[in-house]
């Protein structure tokens, strides 16, 4: 008879159910959406980070201190330690390949303008933008416009293939008077240089030393100083998860941790991780965090998902002040009812197990619709705000009908206790 | 002799300085008819309230098949009124999301269990037998009316309280639910009928007449 109740009560009285239910798909809607975005915010987020460049830099393990003057580096080539450009493609062959979204070797040496011997500049040889042969990815094209998407060219990009295509940075083209299309001669520093013509295809500004460099592909620069397969430095760009105990842990020492909590930690994508499991794979290489970088991409991540915590707390709030109210409305509309099943004998927890489970059942309906609701909600924040479908995330349905069920019982309980408050006598006849 | 069902002593109710029902002293017999009249306001629906057990009284002793009331706890006094009293009310008070043998039911379910058949006999014998699957809104006056007698029957209560049963009814509809009165108390029924209609009086075997809260006559 309960259930009979229940399902009557339900499906007779559709319209006096629907509001409820409706404040509940609402809710339940923004926070599906919110919960969506808020799994998925971290990666979303980790990627519109990558635009502020690299995360780590990768240098030889007994890397020479440079001696730079005036931004030019005068230590020579022939005394220093280099990483194997063949090396380069196991960065993408670590634990957490998937989170490597690009990688940019670089390879400085000092030239001089032609005809101009007093006028020493910094040539830096990198990828701009190479296809990178990993096992298991065909596709993967790497260099500075994927590291650093922020670095600007008036003219054209250089192709990788190209060896007369060359970047003069901003300052220098300033300096020079140099314009796209402008011919240039360098040659190697010293005596035995070898002179090689370049064709100015762009102007590079990047706000960073780049502006006084000319950057050409990587395999010119090697060629030009002698060093063929050689980098000094590779600038790294990992989607990383936020900075926490565990990770802060770990960068103190990797012997602190316990077995327990070093699994956790390699398995997390923290940068620290992703920079040790780097330097696994390439002996004699430092990997280590542009902490200024990393750090500044935990503190935004943290802070939206607070954000996005709030905002669900906020919605919760609201519907639940919304059902209560729409309960006491109830409880009044059906006060003559409440009064009969009293006078018919029900005791005062008959009533509420009756309105809660009607309750409870209006927050499960909601939340169902609502999951519904908020994916397709969640879909239009992702396009809106990230260009991109945010993931749905099955844990998201359990939680939010759990939610939702729990909004509406704690927005029913407080009117519920007017169940108690209400006497047959009264209700039945409209009077004592 | 038939045995005393209901007695009151001196039952009172107040409400603040207002005294709906001053010092009633009645006595009921086993299978008496009793129709309570007098003007609005006299205090008859106050007296049936206490009567059902729906409230209680300021002052005063209500004994009801030899139990006194006053020491019932809230618990009891729902026991005592589900095991004993049938309620018909003038507004029906059905429930509007349930049908007609459903309504029948509910009365069944907050007193022991559940029996279709016995809910359908109860209708079939206020002759509803063809509206059990119908709402309360698809009824007539009279037909939520004898919905409401087969509710309050459908426990077997020895006494059967109603509140201007047919106050709401046309002259075809009142003369259904008279006739089901009177077999009720062919039954032997206990019937306390609060009522205007001096035509449902006639049949009682008492009336009680209330003016100001007080019985003014009791014959």
């Amino acid at each position: 008879m309960f259930f009979l109740m229940l399902r009557q009560s339900f499906f007779r009285g559709r319209r006096r159910k629907a509001l409820a239910t409706l404040t509940i798909v609402l809710s339940a809607s923004l926070i599906t959406a919110l919960m969506n975005v808020s799994i998925d915010v971290g990666d979303k987020m980790a990627r519109e980070m990558k635009s502020y460049g690299a995360n780590i830099n990768m240098v030889p393990k007994s890397e020479a201190i440079p001696l730079e003057i005036g931004g030019v580096d005068y230590n020579p080539l022939k005394d220093r330690v280099f990483i194997n450009e063949s090396d380069l493609p196991k960065i993408k062959e670590i634990f957490w390949h998937n989170n490597i979204a690009g990688f940019a070797p670089f390879l400085k040496t000092t030239v001089e303008i032609a005809g101009n011997a007093k006028k020493r500049i910094n040539l830096i040889g990198t990828n701009f933008d190479r296809q990178i042969p990993i096992a298991g990815d065909d596709e993967f094209r790497t260099g500075v416009k994927v590291v650093f998407p922020y670095w600007q060219v008036k003219g054209e990009w250089p192709g990788d293939e190209e060896p007369a295509g060359i970047l003069a940075g901003a300052a220098l083209a300033r300096d020079l008077g140099l314009k796209p299309g402008d011919r240039l001669t360098v040659k190697g520093a010293g005596d035995t240089g070898r002179e090689e013509s370049f064709v100015v295809k762009g102007i590079l500004t990047t706000g960073g030393a780049e502006e006084s460099a000319l950057v050409a592909p990587l395999a010119v620069v090697q060629r030009l100083a002698g060093m063929e397969g050689k980098v000094q430095s590779v600038s790294v760009s990992a989607l990383t998860v936020p900075e926490d105990k565990l990770s802060r842990k770990a960068r103190q020492s990797n012997d602190s941790l316990d077995s327990m909590e070093y699994d956790r930690w390699y398995c997390t994508a923290y940068v620290s991780s992703i920079t040790h499991q780097i330097e696994e794979a390439i002996p004699n290489v430092t990997a280590r965090p542009i902490w200024q970088v990393a750090a500044g991409e935990g503190a935004v991540v943290n802070k939206i998902q607070l954000l996005m915590i709030v905002v669900t707390i906020a919605a919760f709030i609201a519907s639940g002040l919304g059902i209560s109210s729409l309960m006491a409305t109830t409880i009044m509309e059906r006060s003559r009812e409440i009064g009969l099943m009293k006078a018919l004998g029900a005791a005062d927890w008959e009533v509420y197990l009756l309105f809660l489970s009607e309750s409870a059942f209006v927050g499960v309906i909601g939340g169902l619709l609502g999951c519904l609701a908020g994916a397709g909600l969640s879909q239009i924040i992702g396009l809106s705000i990230f260009g991109s479908y945010v993931s749905f995330s099955p844990i998201v349905v359990p939680v939010n009908v759990a939610v939702s069920v729990l909004i509406a019982l704690s927005g029913s309980l407080m009117p519920s206790r007017l169940i108690t408050k209400l006497y047959p006598a009264e209700v039945l006849h409209g009077r004592r | 002799m038939a045995k005393i069902v209901l007695e009151t002593k001196v039952l009172t109710k107040r409400y603040g300085s207002v005294t709906p029902l001053d010092s009633i002293d009645m006595q009921v017999k086993g299978g008496e008819w009793v129709a309570i009249m007098g003007p609005s306001g006299s205090g008859k629906t106050t007296m049936l309230n206490l009567l059902s057990l729906l409230d209680s009284p300021t002052e005063g002793e209500y004994i009801l098949d030899g139990v006194g009331t006053a020491t019932l706890t809230e618990k009891e006094r729902v026991a005592v009124r589900r095991e004993k009293i049938g309620l018909v009310f003038q507004q029906f008070h059905l429930v509007s999301y349930l049908t007609a043998l459903e309504n029948v039911m509910l009365a069944q379910y907050y007193h022991s269990m559940v029996d279709k058949g016995d809910a359908m006999e109860a209708l079939e014998r206020v002759g509803l037998e063809h509206r059990t699957d119908h709402l309360p809104s698809q009824l007539s006056g009279g037909e939520q009316q004898r919905v409401c007698i087969a509710r309050a029957l459908i426990n077997q209560p020895a006494i059967i309280m109603a509140d201007e049963p047919t106050g709401n009814l046309d002259e075809a509809n009142e003369e259904v639910v008279l006739e089901l009165f009177k077999e009720l108390h062919r039954e032997g029924r206990t019937i306390i009928m609060v009522t205007h209609n001096p035509e449902l009086a006639e049949f009682a075997d008492r009336v009680v007449r209330l003016h100001h809260g007080k019985v003014v006559k009791d014959a």
